[in-house]
């Protein structure tokens, strides 16, 4: 049987069946046996922005005006309806007693081991007492510090930042894994925390317009927000991957409930606790003090955004991780500032880490100066969302890439000069920069690292071990610095008690000469006594 | 009404319309980069940018088809193209090769005439082999070398082995021994010679084609394809995606390539289930590509030789290499064995022959020592076998011939073997081996299965699922094919959406867990 040739039906179903997937990118996200399907994209190639090309324009001026509009709102509120005025907080205090974490650390156990460079902090602010020195006071007294961590995949997974994260909390106290998401689509799962979230709807700063328009306004510089009805629910749960996360003491949950709505939060899938929270725009926190090792959210009622949970110890120290793949920074414009002001209230920042420039580096490539200009206002941004906190720019670290002719990898070329770039961003904006390229040098730089299994067969991003050792590097950095303010307290302490010893030596001095001086100065009285007594008194 | 129209911006509403399907600005730039050799995300079969690279390339093939030359060099095109997506700069290797054989294969059948060729045949081979060698050894030899005598004795950096190279060396290598056997005649022109070495659905990863079976269809002045044919395609190819997109890469992310590394615990079950993981999932990775490959070029009217033949159905191992990589085992035995006498120098001989192909077969995939055990492994049991039909009266070569009560433990015996195999080529190095066996041998608890599978559920609904299909008779695929075929456009068209939808999915989902978006294993070799 002579069957009709089917070329062109073969190209029609090739056809159809492309127009078919372009389609089924309009399908929602769904949840179906437990597993959430996400919209596939086949277009997505020529979608995804090839490495931040999401344009994100730095407006500093609206910005401030949405700043002035937050403070107007509060002072109004708290003015004229204190009474009616919804709270911003909800406690549940399940906990007899506080059982304080924070520790002041000693002279001796921050002594640098001299078995590596210490690479040092470069702080280009002008105050008499500059933010970041405030931050190591603050440590070497033994106070509360918290620290963001904003970076690109390089941190994702809590790379890097678990390591510092402990390295801190065993110097100066702390427990806990701190930030951690709500429920980020396809992100790499932290090692550190074990997270199952089901019902939400969760968009991302990097692809704002996939957020519903009433909804872009709500991002926080952790990037990504989840709305979830109810019948949404997330658990986390802390590891012991490292010694000082295992179980926690407090928790925060931050979100965002625009209408009234009813929450379930349980400890440890047992003890559950109910809040109602009263329909508003601001960011709200659910504050739960209680020794606890899992600690999960159940939307009830309503519908809320939330950010995520903070898992953390009785004060110490506190590193958020807040990573967002593929961004150069630029998202933070995409940020709500009000949120971000809002957050930094509750929460208080003394530090804020900026993590970026892995992606924009081209082989070759010398002239960073468009991006130094951009970082100049990512971090001028950062500072208005974030009043009084530090602000650290971490350099770029070092890449290298596969040479197309022979095969071979070789550095990337351009790791020194948008390092420079971004020293003189920090210059300008007077905050503290730290060069982690020269921080992996002292480790044998980048085929070192691929060397040791600390880093990707791509010669660029670290996996937990190559980011353990920056982390040592920085913790080391920091530690310094603590150490350095002790030595200084000390040798300030002992010189105040030299000179309460010379005063006191002075001041007897001062006495036995003026009983010398007194006795020298009777002495010729009682000598013109006597000789003006008569011979025969004597 | 004319003056309405000239109002509108004929620029802003194209960007409108492209906006609502989700294309931001600079979307032409994105267009351009994605069209040039990218080394992290070349070019596969499964990729979103091959259906679009396909159907644009459809409409000139279908203006081109019915003439055999137009064809020929617009289908070239497209295929060097495929390579330099896939390659980049080792399109030029492609081309020598193509070049270097097709002259030699033209001075062999000339000095063939004159009882000569010998020589031209070896130089051939020789500069195959070298090229082979350079890419395959280089790497081993600069390692032991500076393991030997300290790091940095030898500076250099790694050689990476350019997609396909041996896929294409090894058919050039056919080409000229064919034509010095004088099975085929030389092809005329060049275009023709590389078509036959690197048309592009089975450029990465096979499967290799006879030039004897092949060259025909190059000439072939017309290529028709049947209601039937395009039912098969879309049959391997929706097939092929979801075995390599779905069975092989999910059990390989959620529990194969944890268990190997150590991630699931130290136990002799977990041990046990990793190897019966890997052995599923390369062959569905392996033969899941294939199918496409197959698939793809049925499409266009070209018939490639079918790769696998439901391997693990094997009742002997000298069944199982008639059965698995089909192509490979018959280009071993054609150019190899029977190049080193085959079976007709004495049976010493043939077993030694046997021994010495799987041996430098194991070589072919990467010199260290895991591979040579591995062909070792083969080449041994293959002339085990041969002893075995020779001495034992009634003994069958194929588990067909077999009563059913010997053929069943005949198929778990040689399943054993080869899984065994499986540990030794996916294992880094003998090291790896003996913990995996020693855990085995000693940690073994059947306790552990429980807690395991629970721990990794999907995981093993996959290879449930992937065994159990596996095991179905070949009837049931035929009526699979056939249902398909009936099903029509519309069927098909749903066949192929669920199927590639399936695949995304499955893809961002494995991201997520840090897999995906991988390469086929094979593509290693």
């Amino acid at each position: 049987m002579k069957q009709r040739n089917s070329t062109l039906r073969a190209w029609f179903l090739t056809l159809f069946v492309t127009m078919g997937i372009i389609g089924a990118g309009f399908i929602p996200a769904a949840e179906i046996f437990g597993i959430t399907l996400q919209p596939v994209d086949i277009l997505s190639e020529i979608k995804e922005p090839s490495e931040g090309a999401v344009e994100f324009e730095a407006d500093i001026e609206r910005l401030e005006m949405e700043l002035a509009a937050l403070s107007e709102v509060g002072d109004s509120i708290a003015i004229d309806t204190l009474p009616e005025l919804p709270p911003v907080r909800f406690e549940w205090l399940a906990k007899e007693s506080a059982n304080y974490e924070r520790r002041v650390p000693t002279i001796d156990e921050l002594k640098p081991d001299t078995t590596h460079r210490v690479i040092a902090i470069e702080d280009f602010d002008t105050l008499a007492t500059t933010r970041f020195d405030r931050l190591i006071e603050k440590l070497a007294s033994g106070d509360d510090v918290r620290i963001a961590f904003m970076g690109d995949s390089f941190v994702e997974g809590d790379i890097l930042t678990s390591d510092l994260r402990s390295e801190l909390q065993q110097s100066f106290g702390g427990r806990g894994v701190d930030f951690v998401p709500c429920d980020i689509p396809f992100a790499t799962a932290r090692r550190s925390v074990k997270r199952s979230a089901s019902g939400w709807s969760s968009y991302s700063v990097m692809k704002p317009k996939s957020a519903p328009e009433s909804l872009r306004d709500l991002f926080f510089i952790s990037g990504y927000i989840s709305e979830g009805k109810a019948g949404a629910k997330v658990r986390w749960q802390s590891t012991d991957i490292f010694p000082t996360i295992d179980s926690c003491s407090r928790a925060r949950i931050l979100l965002v409930s625009r209408d009234t709505s009813r929450v379930v939060v349980t400890l440890n899938d047992t003890l559950s606790h109910e809040v109602e929270i009263a329909g508003d725009e601001r960011l709200r926190e659910i504050y739960i003090e209680a020794p606890y090792k899992s600690l999960s959210m159940r939307v009830a009622e309503g519908s809320v955004v939330c950010y995520g949970a903070s898992l953390e110890g009785d004060g110490g120290v506190v590193v958020d991780n807040f990573s967002v793949r593929s961004n150069n920074g630029h998202a933070i414009f995409g940020t709500g500032a009000q949120i971000n002001r809002q957050a930094h209230d509750m929460l208080s920042y003394d530090l804020v880490v900026l993590q970026y420039g892995l992606n924009i580096m081209m082989p070759g490539q010398r002239n960073f100066s468009k991006y130094r200009d951009q970082l100049r206002d990512m971090i001028a941004y950062t500072e208005r969302c974030f009043p009084n906190a530090a602000i650290l720019v971490l350099g770029v670290s070092d890449r290298w890439i596969k040479d197309e002719e022979t095969g071979r990898f070789k550095p990337i070329g351009s790791v020194d000069a948008l390092t420079r770039h971004q020293r003189a961003a920090a210059d300008s904006c007077r905050v503290a920069f730290w060069n982690t390229s020269e921080a992996m040098a002292e480790y044998g730089g980048m085929p070192a690292f691929v060397r040791n299994g600390w880093a990707a067969g791509d010669y660029t991003h670290l996996n937990y071990a190559g980011g353990r050792r920056i982390a040592e590097a920085l913790a080391r950095t920091i530690r310094k610095s603590v150490y350095d303010c002790l030595v200084e307290r000390e040798e300030e302490r002992q010189r105040e008690e030299q000179r309460r010893m010379e005063e006191e030596l002075i001041r007897q001095m001062r006495i036995d000469l003026n009983i010398a001086n007194q006795r020298e100065a009777v002495t010729p009285i009682i000598n013109s006594i006597k000789d003006s007594l008569p011979a025969d008194v004597e | 009404m004319l003056s309405k129209l000239r109002d509108i911006n004929f620029g802003e509403l194209a960007d409108k319309m492209l906006n609502l399907i989700g294309l931001e600005d600079g979307w032409w730039e994105r267009v351009v980069g994605l069209l040039t050799y990218n080394p992290s995300s070349p070019m596969t079969l499964d990729s979103g940018f091959f259906l679009f690279a396909f159907l644009l390339f459809g409409i000139g093939y279908m203006v081109v088809k019915p003439v055999a030359r137009l064809r020929t060099l617009y289908v070239v095109l497209f295929s060097l193209y495929f390579y330099y997506k896939l390659s980049g700069i080792y399109l030029l290797l492609l081309l020598f090769v193509a070049i270097s054989d097709f002259l030699i294969g033209r001075r062999v059948a000339h000095s063939r005439e004159n009882g000569g060729g010998k020589g031209w045949v070896a130089l051939s081979v020789t500069i195959n082999v070298a090229i082979l060698a350079y890419f395959k050894a280089t790497n081993f030899f600069v390692d032991t070398i500076n393991n030997l005598y300290g790091n940095g004795t030898l500076d250099w950096e790694s050689v990476v082995v350019p997609a396909g190279v041996s896929f294409f060396v090894f058919q050039s290598i056919a080409y000229v021994v064919d034509i010095y056997r004088g099975t085929i005649k030389p092809l005329k022109r060049l275009s023709d010679y590389i078509f036959l070495l690197s048309f592009f659905p089975k450029m990465f990863l096979g499967p290799l084609v006879k030039a004897k079976e092949f060259i025909p269809q190059i000439e072939a002045p017309r290529l028709p394809i049947s209601r039937d044919d395009l039912g098969r395609a879309v049959t391997l190819i929706a097939g092929g995606l979801i075995k390599y997109g779905i069975l092989a890469k999910a059990l390989g992310t959620l529990f194969v390539a944890p268990a190997f590394a150590g991630e699931l615990g130290d136990g002799g079950m977990v041990a046990l289930m990793a190897i019966y993981g890997f052995t599923l999932q390369i062959y569905c990775d392996f033969s899941g590509y294939s199918d496409m490959a197959v698939g793809v070029a049925l499409l266009m009217g070209f018939r490639l030789p079918d790769n696998f033949d439901a391997p693990y159905h094997s009742a002997t191992i000298t069944e199982f290499w008639r059965r698995w990589h089909i192509s490979l085992s018959t280009w071993l035995k054609d150019y190899l064995y029977i190049s080193l006498g085959g079976n007709r120098r004495g049976s010493v001989r043939t077993y030694l022959n046997l021994i010495l192909t799987m041996f430098l077969g194991g070589l072919w995939h990467g010199v260290g020592l895991t591979f040579i055990a591995w062909g070792l492994l083969h080449g041994i049991a293959l002339a085990l076998h041969k002893l075995w039909l020779k001495i034992i009266p009634n003994a069958k070569a194929v588990g067909r011939d077999m009563k059913w009560w010997w053929r069943i433990p005949a198929v778990a015996f040689t399943f054993h073997i080869v899984a065994f195999g499986w540990l030794l080529f996916t294992s880094k190095d003998m090291a790896e081996v003996e913990g995996v066996l020693t855990a085995i041998a000693y940690r073994f608890s059947f306790a552990e299965f429980v807690p395991m599978v629970e721990r990794s559920a999907v995981a093993f609904a996959i290879m449930a699922v992937g065994y159990a299909m596996h095991l179905l008779p070949r009837k049931v695929d035929n009526a699979v094919m056939r249902g398909i075929t009936r099903s029509g456009f519309i069927g098909q068209w749903l066949v192929m959406v669920v199927a590639i939808w399936a695949v995304m999915q499955c893809d961002m989902l494995l991201m997520a867990n840090g897999g995906g978006g991988a390469l086929p294993m094979y593509a290693a070799f």
